[in-house]
């Protein structure tokens, strides 16, 4: 999935650190005229679909209140499976695309001869839609793919020796599928951080060298604790977007050989929708899979300090 | 001195290095993308050699004879240098139609039966050819039903997104930016809280909210759905953009006799521009690319996402066409995104592309 950016700076912080002589204070209407058409917006797009699934979750198939659901979808429908590889993957592609991620931003932030031209570069997996991307690994991964005709023109592979990426183990596809993400994901998370790094002072860290500190310590005593906010941001938005992978999985693997937690609400949904109770099903793994979004994001959220920040901000 | 010489070395080692680190990261990126769009250049022939060619041919050669049932028609092998039979046919119209589905060359029958006239003269005849390098792109639509339609469809659901999102998003923003009011804070949490629950989540109670006030499988349906998260990714940009801008100058403004709205229209939009089309181009890049909404909301329009999520599914047998398709959805997105850019570099405060 293309990812969407916030820019760092308004996510967590920003809308409360107003000056608050800029701000209006009358008591008119005009602000509640302005934030009218959301808020409706939202009950009717947003609150009625949301109340409408959590409904159906909990309905039978002859429309009485049912745990029904939630019990066939805990027991019968491989849910530790796909909650098992979902969280596999988020875990271990958050970590390696941050740390990558944070390497590139720091290295273009140094602007080099030559950073414009590399941040372009690096910008180019941001411009490629989901589909684009399955279509570039689809075509890459098959036995003739250009991915193995590429390491037999490198001389990794004799002629005639092939690689069968889609067929491995398990373990070895979710991190074909980790190595993916990767790379599809890195650019608009470096974005973010690169944004927060030419936003910091650079006081500060002049100090840090004044002071006797290397360019490491600098790194780790100064710009990470000033980054912290932005890391935040780039970090949530990439945990929300990453225990919702299912299209490139599914493109390459077909339905139900890798059981992902959202793969499964499709699954229901489109692929044994002749079942009678496949869109209760559905609907049970919607929820189930919100609440678990919801939970990790709170979670990292208060793990990481955020609520602190936005609390040292607002006072 | 030696030393001095030995830094000097040691600096322009580790300068080395860094350009080789870099140029290395670079390639990573590039090739997957490089392959893609070479992949879509290529002829159904080629598409299945092992291995794959690394760069498309834009000719070939071939060689016509006389061969057992008809003509023989042999195609020159760059990499075994020796011409390979293709095609052994009495029937030149076959012959004809052969080579345009298979090597992706235009060759009229008149022209191949000028050809083989030639061959009462002389037992072989050699011509060259240029590839039609946008076969793929060409049979893409004509073997995909509906694809210029959803197309069409696809670009007036990014359209609408952003008037929906923009409209609504950017009022909120404002409100957000310049006054205080009851339930701000709530509000503010609500924005972050609509993206968490999956899009998928929404699409399947919106089949039936749709079909109630007529939009199931209309594009306007679409960008209802698809506006629920780019409203809210609208009104953070928005609402920062507009903190920006100094509530002074709308006073002035408003001290010489404009009106509110005036104001609005004359001095705050076009200072908030650069946000707008960040907003804009988030918009547009997710209505754009969306799959599983519009797999679920749409039943006969689909979407050119969904077009093209189809072929690729399905294109065990047409890899060529899949990367055709493949590149026909990045199109729109890398134009939008080039045509909006300086706009969002302004916004990035210097992160110049």
């Amino acid at each position: 999935m293309t990812e969407i950016i916030i820019p760092p700076s308004n996510l967590l912080k920003g809308v409360d650190t107003i000056n608050l002589s800029n701000l209006k204070k009358n008591k008119n209407w005009t602000p509640y005229l302005l934030i009218a058409p959301t808020v409706i917006y939202y009950i009717f797009f947003w609150l009625n679909p949301v109340i409408t699934s959590i409904y159906s979750s909990f309905k039978g198939v002859d429309g009485s209140f049912t745990l029904q659901n939630y019990i066939n979808v805990f027991t019968t429908t491989s849910f530790g499976e796909a909650f098992g590889n979902t969280a596999f993957i988020a875990g271990i592609s958050i970590v390696i695309e941050f740390f990558i991620a944070l390497a590139l931003a720091l290295l273009i932030n140094k602007k080099f001869k030559g950073s414009a031209i590399f941040l372009f570069i690096a910008m180019v997996p941001m411009a490629i839609p989901a589909v684009g991307a399955a279509a570039i690994w689809k075509t890459g991964l098959t036995t003739y793919g250009w991915m193995n005709s590429l390491l037999y023109y490198l001389g990794f592979l004799e002629k005639g020796e092939k690689l069968l990426f889609l067929s491995g183990s398990k373990f070895s596809i979710l991190w074909l599928i980790i190595i993916i993400d990767t790379w599809q994901v890195i650019p608009s998370m470096m974005i973010i951080l690169l944004a927060g790094l030419q936003n910091l002072s650079k006081e500060a860290k002049e100090a840090g060298y004044i002071f006797g500190g290397n360019g490491l310590t600098v790194l780790r005593q100064i710009t990470i604790p000033m980054l912290k906010p932005t890391i935040i941001t780039a970090v949530i938005l990439r945990l929300i977007s990453a225990i919702q992978i299912w299209l490139i999985v599914v493109i390459l693997f077909g339905f139900d050989r890798i059981p992902l937690l959202l793969e499964r609400v499709i699954y229901y949904k489109e692929e044994l929708s002749r079942l009678d109770n496949s869109y209760q099903i559905a609907s049970t793994y919607a929820v189930i899979t919100s609440i678990i979004v919801t939970i990790a994001a709170v979670v990292y959220l208060k793990v990481s300090g955020a609520f602190d920040i936005s609390k040292k901000e607002v006072v | 001195m030696k030393k001095m010489w030995e830094s000097t070395v040691s600096k322009f080692a580790k300068k080395t290095l860094f350009y080789i680190l870099i140029t290395g990261i670079g390639i990573i990126i590039i090739t997957p993308l490089y392959f893609l769009v070479s992949l879509s250049f290529l002829s159904s022939r080629e598409a299945y050699q092992y291995p794959l060619p690394l760069v498309p041919a834009i000719s070939s050669e071939f060689k016509l004879e006389k061969g057992d049932k008809g003509y023989l028609l042999s195609i020159y092998e760059k990499g075994d240098r020796e011409y390979q039979t293709m095609i052994d046919t009495k029937n030149i119209e076959k012959m004809s139609r052969y080579m345009k589905l298979q090597l992706s060359v235009d060759v009229s029958v008149e022209k191949l039966e000028n050809y083989i006239s030639k061959l009462d003269q002389q037992n072989e005849v050699y011509f060259k050819s240029y590839k039609g390098l946008l076969h793929n792109y060409k049979t893409f639509f004509a073997i995909t039903r509906d694809a210029i339609p959803a197309l069409i469809r696809s670009l007036q659901v990014a359209g609408l997104t952003i008037l929906i999102s923009l409209s609504i998003g950017g009022m909120a923003g404002y409100a957000f930016a310049r006054y205080i009011f009851i339930g701000k804070n709530a509000l503010k949490v609500s924005v972050l809280f609509v993206r968490v629950f999956p899009a998928v989540a929404i699409a399947m109670p919106m089949v039936i909210i749709l079909a109630t006030i007529g939009f199931y499988d209309k594009p306007i349906g679409l960008s209802l759905v698809y506006s629920v998260g780019t409203i809210a990714l609208t009104i953070w940009i928005t609402a920062s953009i507009f903190l920006g801008i100094p509530v002074e100058l709308e006073e002035v403004a408003q001290i010489f006799g404009a009106t509110k709205l005036r104001t609005f229209i004359n001095i705050t939009i076009p200072l908030a521009l650069p946000g707008l089309a960040a907003c804009a181009m988030f918009a547009f890049i997710g209505a754009w690319n969306e799959t599983v909404s519009a797999i679920i909301l749409t039943q006969f329009n689909p979407t050119f996402a969904v077009v093209v999520y189809q072929s690729v599914l399905g294109a065990v047998d047409q890899v060529n066409l899949a990367a055709a398709g493949g590149i026909l959805m990045a199109i729109p997105m890398v134009l939008f995104t080039l045509f909006i850019r300086k706009y969002i570099n302004q916004m990035w405060g210097g992160v110049k592309i």
